[in-house]
């Protein structure tokens, strides 16, 4: 195995190394998420934590783990050769008392994350698959990293995550230069460069040993308990897990700072370990310099009480703590504390979130993406998600599931010479999963009618900000637009941003309206050809007013078009029509024409404040 | 060569020097993390790759081992390989070549990964691992053609390892990790849509190619690729002493750019022209310094001097400045240019 960079080699990220030993010192602390944009050293970071733990195992969890391997599942060598049945356990299992670490979590199959995470906070998880059902326990620490460039967990698995580290790139000229220096000499020697920092980490590794010692006699004096209440509340913290992961976090740095005491410090630095990720609503303006007069939670009233003591005496000693009532420090005192007791002023709750939205400012800076659409794949491509029995002739069978299957019965079975007999009954599928892309096209209306001009900047704009976006999501935007006599494919999907701009530089406009043309020509973009591939989300937005006026076949314009649409509906296409007559009388033809598609119509002139691209985006990502 | 159909000569490439220059910063320097070659199609981008793992001199490797691990190398062994080198000290070596190894489009993620040997399993009734193009990539070049149109997951998959210069694997009843340490070569066509900008981040260095635009040197290159397929043979021949003196620069530049150190001017302007930039993370300076090295030694000189910086720059950062959409990346390097000759001073 190549060598790890040592953990106390690493330059800067302070905080992030403080949550690290938090999450080492305390088995409280299960989940651990490093983020950052590429380049930052998360994964650096993270793998360092081996060279802190000499008597654990990292084990690494891979993108391209499946289920069996995660769970635990049939062995398949006892079962072939003595036909019983018998667990080979899974990483979950074997992480037990280990560290897990998962790169780019992000971008793992949901299902796999959810299991991870629940198992990491539970202790343990349950297996119900291939004839086994238990629940199995086991304990460890996840350690995950992402960049959320690349998309984002959702809240109610963030909130999952005890702490939450964001790691900067580091700006300042001296340091930046030393992380090269260092990174050099680590490449160049890596024994020796990790010798020169072996008296660090054993430092590190003797101040983990005692602060574990020290942990469970650490106490949270009733005032700073309630200040962390207070604290989730003001940031709108959803569920318990904050409050908790604040506590566990601020007795971690107690404990590893020599102290059996938490102090104000401490909770301030576990709160944005532990509460940032979790904030509910972030405040476009800082929030306000004095504490709000009113209260709105009545029973905080006493813990916020406007008493003298300033954040800067050391909290008062108090009476002993018992170890065990530390634990769940929101429900410390069934009895308010009488006043005198407070060791926190109203003031410092908003020191804290002040202090967090500093630390946040460059976060909330960046556009969040959300996450890819997934689907299941039909053809055998994607990730293996899970097995299945078959039921068609598709040809992608899951081996490993399907020999699992046949194992137990091969001490029954005419083998033939081999050592496993495969019946058909045994056959089992794989059902893959895979993240898709969508395709957009635009089919406008550029006729000489009312207004065409404005529509085109619109639709211009639109297609534009889809394409940065599509930078994340990989999607293919195109353009086609029918006047005259015909329809003509603009900008065929592209994922290109530059060949966009360049393609759309001048749209032509003026002349008939062809409706009928453009709509059937659009589809056959979408179905034949390059962009006919399966696996892809189509979808075709129409701009128009639903009028037109050049027939195909010299049948009445609006009959053709109305056979079109009801004859293309449901194909497989999504359509979205966006209405763009404006002023009085209306036709409401688009309407219509919308109705015939079985598809959704918006009103341009309504879409003004959301833009055309968003409310685009609404229908086509979110299916419905 | 070895018997099977010759290979065009590297040194009888015409023109494409940052090409040229790109791969073999990354041999000298195999930390420096891969290149991606966007270009048209035809401008002897594949053909450059191949020539490359040709001129390349053999090395020893453990016979026997699928992974081909280096005898020398023995923090990077699988585990078959540590097993031997553990219980007999001094494993069996046979020569082996570099080669190209290709990740094609149309890959499944078991073919990638690897995954259950099927056969074996059917036979013996055991569980073997069955390695798959990560694990025939170890020590070789990875060449993804068109590496933009990869589907995401199987990107994933090869961004993982190469992070690691591990695969590790944990799939269809299989767990099993082996050493994954490649040269990743990706090209790509522009038009067909962008790469993701952390993909982008992990290739070291990106080269911009195009076809030669000067008739006198298109007609060297139709004349030299008839006359090599007329009698190839003949026509390596003719280039060998130049392929020679080639191996041996890169040879030497290998050697020296190892016991090398960065000098603090070297550092100071890699740091000042990222921050200049602003570009995302600590990748750039990494990169100029490495590219920079890697140029020094391959001219044999020990101290890295204003062009290689130079040069090093024109490769290593622009794919890493943040880009405004729309706008081409370019138009920034005239102020690097200008901060490089700040610390170095003017030609």
């Amino acid at each position: 195995m190549n060598p790890a960079f040592p953990f106390p080699a690493i330059t800067g990220h302070d905080n992030a190394k403080k949550a690290i030993l938090c999450a080492l010192a305390s088995d409280e602390i299960r989940t651990l998420l490093i983020t950052g944009e590429r380049g930052t050293a998360k994964s650096t970071l993270a793998r360092s934590i081996r060279t802190l733990v000499a008597g654990k195992q990292v084990l690494t969890v891979p993108q391209n783990i499946t289920y069996d391997r995660l769970l635990g599942t049939v062995d398949l060598e006892t079962a072939v050769s003595c036909g019983k049945i018998r667990l080979t356990p899974g990483i979950l299992e074997q992480g037990n008392c280990q560290i897990l670490y998962a790169d780019d979590i992000n971008l793992m199959d949901e299902g796999i994350v959810q299991n991870l995470l629940s198992a990491a906070e539970n202790g343990r998880f349950s297996l119900e698959r291939e004839g086994f059902s238990r629940s199995i326990a086991t304990r460890f620490l996840l350690v995950a990293t992402m960049d959320p460039d690349e998309g984002e967990l959702t809240p109610g698995q963030m909130d999952r995550f005890d702490l939450c580290v964001r790691l900067d790139p580091i700006d300042d000229e001296e340091k930046r230069g030393e992380i090269v220096r260092r990174h050099l000499r680590f490449n160049q020697a890596p024994d020796e460069f990790s010798r020169g920092f072996s008296p660090a980490a054993k430092d590190l590794e003797e101040k983990l040993v005692s602060a574990r010692e020290r942990l469970p006699y650490v106490s949270i004096p009733d005032g700073h308990a309630g200040l962390i209440s207070s604290l989730c509340l003001e940031l709108g913290v959803a569920g318990q897990r904050g409050d908790l992961a604040v506590a566990r976090a601020a007795k971690a740095l107690a404990a590893l700072d020599g102290r059996d005491e938490v102090v104000f410090d401490d909770i301030k630095l576990a709160a944005l370990l532990a509460l940032d990720h979790r904030r509910r609503e972030i405040p476009d303006s800082p929030p306000p310099p004095l504490p709000p007069q009113d209260n709105k939670d009545p029973d905080k009233e006493n813990d916020q009480e406007p008493e003298p003591p300033d954040p800067e005496t050391p909290p008062r000693q108090d009476p002993p703590q018992q170890p065990e009532t530390a634990d769940r420090p929101e429900q410390t005192p069934p009895a308010p504390p009488p006043p005198a007791e407070q060791v926190f002023e109203i003031g410092s709750t908003f020191d804290v979130i002040r202090y967090l939205d500093e630390k946040s400012k460059k976060a909330t800076s960046r556009q969040k993406s959300g996450r890819r659409t997934r689907v299941l794949s039909v053809d055998s491509s994607g990730h293996y998600r899970s097995f299945r029995l078959p039921d068609k002739n598709r040809n992608d069978i899951a081996v490993d599931a399907t020999l699992r299957a046949a194992a137990p019965y091969q001490r029954i079975r005419e083998r033939n010479g081999l050592a496993i007999s495969v019946k058909k009954p045994d056959l089992r599928e794989k059902v893959r999963e895979k993240k898709v892309a969508h395709t957009i096209l635009f089919l406008v209306d550029a006729s000489g009618s009312m207004g065409v001009r404005r529509r085109m900047v619109e639709v211009k704009g639109a297609i534009l900000s889809l394409l940065v976006d599509a930078y994340q999501k990989r999607d293919r935007i195109g353009l086609m637009i029918f006047r005259g006599t015909g329809a003509r494919l603009l900008l065929p999907p592209t994922r290109s941003s530059d060949i966009a701009a360049r393609m759309l530089r001048t749209i032509p406009t003026g002349g008939m309206t062809p409706l009928t043309t453009g709509l059937s020509e659009a589809h056959q973009v979408l179905t034949r050809g390059k962009f006919a591939g399966a696996g892809e989300n189509k979808s075709i937005v129409i701009l128009t007013d639903g009028r037109v006026n050049v027939p195909v076949n010299n049948g009445p314009p609006y009959h053709e078009l109305s056979d079109l649409a009801r004859d293309i509906a449901g194909c497989g296409i999504r359509f979205v029509v966006v209405d763009t007559e404006s002023g009085f009388p209306r036709l409401n033809r688009a309407r219509a024409l919308a109705g015939d598609l079985e598809a959704p119509c918006l009103r341009l002139e309504d879409l003004k404040n959301r833009g055309l691209a968003a409310s685009v985006q609404d229908f086509i990502y979110n299916t419905r | 060569m070895n018997g099977s159909n010759p290979v065009y000569p590297f040194s009888a490439i015409v023109g494409q020097e940052d090409m040229k220059d790109a791969l073999l910063a990354n041999i000298v320097f195999p930390s420096i993390g891969g290149v991606l070659i966007r270009g048209e199609k035809g401008t002897a981008k594949s053909t450059t790759v191949r020539a490359l793992a040709d001129l390349l001199p053999e090395r020893d490797v453990i016979k026997g081992c699928i992974f081909r691990c280096s005898p020398s190398d023995t923090r990077n062994l699988c585990e078959s390989c540590r097993n031997r080198v553990a219980g007999n000290g001094q494993p069996e070596c046979e020569p082996a070549r570099m080669r190209v190894v290709e990740l094609p489009l149309c890959a499944t993620e078991d073919r990638v990964a690897g995954t259950l040997d099927i056969e074996h399993a059917i036979t013996q009734g055991q569980k073997k691992f069955e390695p798959g193009v990560l694990a025939s990539a170890n020590g070789n070049i990875l060449y993804v053609d068109e590496v933009n149109l990869l589907d995401d997951h199987i990107v994933d998959l090869l961004l993982d390892a190469a992070a690691m210069g591990v695969n590790f694997v944990e799939r269809e009843g299989i767990s099993y990790s082996h050493p994954a340490r490649f040269l990743l070569v990706g090209t790509m066509n522009p038009e067909e849509g962008d790469l993701r900008p952390q993909l982008l981040d992990r290739f070291g260095l990106v080269v911009d190619v195009m076809g030669e635009r000067d008739s006198a040197r298109r007609s060297e290159v139709v004349k030299r690729r008839l006359a090599f397929e007329r009698d190839p043979v003949a026509f390596c021949r003719q280039y060998e002493t130049e392929q020679q003196a080639l191996r041996e620069r890169i040879l030497a530049a290998q050697e020296m750019a190892a016991c090398m150190e960065a000098d603090d001017r070297l550092i100071d302007t890699a740091v000042k022209v990222s921050l200049a930039l602003g570009v995302d993370g600590h990748r750039s300076d990494l990169t100029l310094v490495k590219t920079a090295i890697a140029f020094a030694a391959l001219d044999g000189v020990e101290w890295v001097g204003r062009e290689h910086v130079l040069k090093a720059a024109g490769l290593s950062l622009p794919h890493r400045m943040r880009r405004r959409p729309f706008e081409e990346s370019r138009a920034d390097l005239g102020s690097v240019k200008a901060l490089i000759a700040e610390c170095y001073g003017s030609p």
